[in-house]
């Protein structure tokens, strides 16, 4: 009680819970190593399963801690995907813009979420590795760095305009991408912590139904029960906790 | 790459992803084991998962049924008033909902908890606090009756604080809540009453009047009748709730998994797995099992024909025939249950007085309808708020339940419902949007496990108890100890993953 005016009030900061889903070596885990680590690694192994990773992300007015799901493309039998998209705020569906077959694998996922996630559920699609076509994106070539990725293969192939299209057609968010150089990646994340609803980012996990649909309530830091809060002292407090 | 899983082999094929399953599942999600998981339907969660309206619809059609040897039976659903237009209260759209086919309150002192918390699932998961219980009398003055509420203290400190109380009611309901704190240590108090129904001993050892039994039995959440609730079944009971307040803040004791129940600690297992390299695969199920013989395990033929083989198979009795098969099973008991899941126009505040001053908002409420007949067992409803995930805010969901088969127990479920609707006393008053209703049946295999064929291991399905008994993960905990061979402190003990920082603690 008495040391309630001295302190100013930290950000507020709310949880979201994001899934990556796409076709194998799109990049996901890229993008995810790049957002969490600034890392990039030339021949990242495909994610077996899934990986879990969390990461802040900071607006000017609060504080949103990304906890995030990354999926194997590699999936065999179309079953995971369900559990992380289960009550999921945000997703990101990720094709490779050197791959036409990734973009209708992405369509696919996109389908899939308006169909089985929670309605107000915030999807972006990323079109990854801008770098492989760097020229036709960017003044400034790299002095040919991609060399990697053979020339001959490395060119566009899905047009920014088809992609953009599609993605104002479903109305999701649109970044096209390059985990490699880090382009556009922490633009993605921050667009989407914009458009989360606030009315839904009331507590760690909110409402999984955000949005237009706030139709499932948004959860508040005051139901939340702290389970390694033992003692019984009213050690409880929470919603300071990130 | 691997499209089909024929000529496959595994260290542990498990079968269906309801509570047991998925949690033994986490178990072994760090021990390295190649891991099959396995569940016939298309949706995780089994016998215990979450459904927005229009699948507990198809799952209502699929268990319409009267099978009473099935674990679901006789379901249905009604929408019954078409007159909520005028307070602008209706049904949202399907998936705002997520309703809980085991809507399980776990007490501070489960067993559970811990094994969350050390396995570090617990970061995942939500958790809320079920505030008050209640029960609802029903005063007979002269020509009315009228529904009252009665609000259960929750503590020592509340009753207290009761200005209600005669000072003789209070002294001895403060000396029995003394008593229970230690029974354990005073067994001459209670030992010769063990068969004794528990009102009796109330009455003869405390003095406690006729009035204040039915308060005190529903914080046993015991589901046999009054007159059938002995002294040895209630004491533990009231014990462990009692022993369970404050341990997460002043005014509670129990919790809630927010999103539907114990499907949520279930999928929030399976991810771990599947973390740990686990395979998964839904709408699948096992034709048939050839038993374990010299140096290979169990192999298994599919649905679709794809054979493999494992060193162990795990899955509940009731999942498939095929585990049948391996055990020489018949249960050793049975019984039923009717329930019900009702969405309310209401979000029913007074229901949820706060915790404590401060305190964390409950999302969950016990109220329970004793019968007016001794012989005839309780109703129990739980009451979520729309912090718990499950319906959209401005309305509640109430799970109710019953220990008769559903054809008496259906009707004692809808004036329960009805009754506890009037007692909140609001205007207008709330109605029922929606119900889902069925029979659940509940069989003992317990000995079978036993019995079971080498390389089976059978995993008892939930029973139909209204808390989440320590004894559904001790079972777990001792199909892993087969499987591992490692001792019991390994289990569920993780160290942090990399990248994920478990910093909210
Ligand atoms: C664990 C436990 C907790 C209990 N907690 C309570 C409690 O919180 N409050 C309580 O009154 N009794 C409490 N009781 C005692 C028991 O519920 C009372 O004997 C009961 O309230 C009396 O109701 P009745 O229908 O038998 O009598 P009635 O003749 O219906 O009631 C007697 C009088 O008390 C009034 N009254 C009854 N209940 C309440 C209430 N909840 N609030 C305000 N006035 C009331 C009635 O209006 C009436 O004037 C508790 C008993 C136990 C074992
Ligand atoms: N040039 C270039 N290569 C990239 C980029 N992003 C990822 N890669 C490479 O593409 C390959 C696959 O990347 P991953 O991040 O593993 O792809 P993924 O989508 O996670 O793949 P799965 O886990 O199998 O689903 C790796 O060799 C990466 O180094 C990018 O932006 N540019
Ligand atoms: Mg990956």
């Amino acid at each position: 009680m008495t040391d309630s005016a001295a302190t100013p009030a930290p950000k507020p900061s709310s949880s979201v819970k994001l899934v990556l889903l796409g076709e194998a070596a799109v990049g996901k885990s890229s993008l995810v190593l790049r957002f969490v680590n600034n890392d990039f690694q030339p021949n990242k192994e495909p994610t077996i399963g899934a990986a879990f990773l969390t990461q802040k992300c900071q607006l000017p007015n609060r504080t949103i801690k990304f906890e995030i799901w990354d999926t194997a493309g590699q999936e065999r039998f179309a079953s995971l995907a369900p559990m992380y998209y289960r009550n999921a705020q945000s997703a990101l569906v990720v094709y490779d813009i050197t791959k036409p077959s990734s973009l209708v694998k992405a369509k696919h996922w996109v389908a899939e979420l308006q169909r089985q996630a929670s309605p107000g559920i915030v999807i972006a699609l990323v079109g990854n590795k801008l770098d492989l076509c760097e020229d036709d994106s960017t003044e400034d070539s790299q002095n040919d760095e991609n060399a990697e990725g053979h020339e001959e293969e490395a060119v566009r192939k899905v047009s920014t305009a088809e992609a953009k299209a599609y993605a104002e057609e479903e109305s999701l968010l649109f970044f096209e991408t390059s985990a490699k150089t880090g382009h556009n990646v922490s633009e993605v994340f921050t667009a989407i912590a914009n458009t989360i609803p606030e009315t839904s980012l009331k507590g760690p996990r909110a409402g999984a139904g955000g949005g237009t649909q706030a139709a499932i309530s948004g959860g508040q830091d005051s139901s939340r029960v702290n389970l390694t809060a033992r003692g019984g002292d009213g050690g409880a407090k929470e919603g300071c906790a990130c | 790459m691997m499209e089909t899983l024929d000529g496959t082999e595994w260290d542990v094929v498990i079968l269906g992803t309801g509570f047991a399953e998925s949690l033994l599942a986490l178990s072994l999600s760090r021990s390295g084991k190649r891991i099959l998981h396995l569940d016939k339907n298309d949706y995780y969660g089994g016998d215990e998962a979450a459904l927005s309206l229009s699948e507990a619809e198809a799952w209502a059609s699929r268990f319409a049924e009267d099978a009473p040897q099935c674990r679901f039976s006789k379901a249905s659903v009604t929408k019954p008033a078409a007159s909520e237009a005028e307070h602008g209260n209706q049904l949202s759209s399907s998936r705002a909902y997520s309703l809980a086919l085991a809507p399980h309150i776990i007490y501070a002192r489960s067993n559970l908890v811990p094994a969350l918390v050390s396995s570090r699932s617990h970061s995942q998961l939500d958790f809320q606090a079920v505030g008050s219980w209640f029960v609802v009398g029903s005063s007979a003055d002269s020509s009315q009756v009228q529904q009252r509420l009665i609000r259960v203290p929750s503590g020592r400190e509340d009753v207290f604080q009761d200005k209600s109380f005669d000072l003789k009611a209070k002294r001895s309901l403060m000396k029995f809540l003394r008593f229970v704190a230690a029974y354990e240590d005073q067994p001459d108090v209670w030992e010769g009453s063990r068969q004794l129904p528990f009102s009796i001993f109330l009455e003869q050892k405390f003095g406690l009047p006729a009035s204040s039994h039915e308060p005190i039995l529903a914080l046993t959440m015991s589901q046999a009748s009054a007159g059938s609730t002995s002294t040895e079944h209630a004491l533990p009971s009231i014990a462990r709730h009692l022993r369970s307040l404050g341990i997460f803040g002043p005014g509670f004791g129990a919790v809630l998994p927010k999103w539907g129940g114990l499907a949520e600690i279930a999928q929030v297992a399976c991810r771990a797995c599947a973390v740990g390299g686990g395979v998964y695969v839904l709408n699948k199920s096992i034709k048939s099992m050839t038993p374990a013989h010299d140096d290979s395990g169990p192999s298994l033929e599919l649905s679709d024909g794809e054979k493999l083989s494992t060193t162990w198979l795990c899955g509940s009795v009731d999942d498939s025939s095929a585990l049948r098969l391996g055990t020489n099973a018949t249960p050793s008991s049975a019984y039923s249950t009717s329930r019900s899941i009702s969405i309310v126009s209401s979000p029913l505040p007074s229901l949820f007085p706060p915790t404590s001053e401060g305190g964390v908002a409950p999302a969950g409420a016990v109220v329970v309808v004793p019968s007016s007949d001794a012989s005839e067992p309780p109703v129990h409803m739980f009451v979520h708020t729309s912090d718990a995930g499950e319906c959209p805010m401005n309305q509640s969901v109430i799970y109710s339940s019953i220990a008769m088969p559903h054809d008496s127990g259906l009707p004692h479920l809808e004036r329960a419902v009805a009754s506890l609707l009037g007692a909140v006393r609001e205007q207008p008053s709330p109605q029922v949007l929606w119900s889902l209703r069925y029979q659940q049946q509940h069989a003992d295999f317990e000995h079978s496990l036993m019995n079971a064929q080498e390389g089976v291991i059978v995993l008892s399905s939930l029973s139909c108890d209204l808390v989440l008994e320590d004894s559904s993960l001790d079972k777990v905990k001792i199909a892993w100890q087969k499987i591992t061979g490692e001792s019991e402190n390994a289990f569920m003990n993780f160290d942090p993953r990399e990248g994920a920082n478990d910093e909210d603690d």
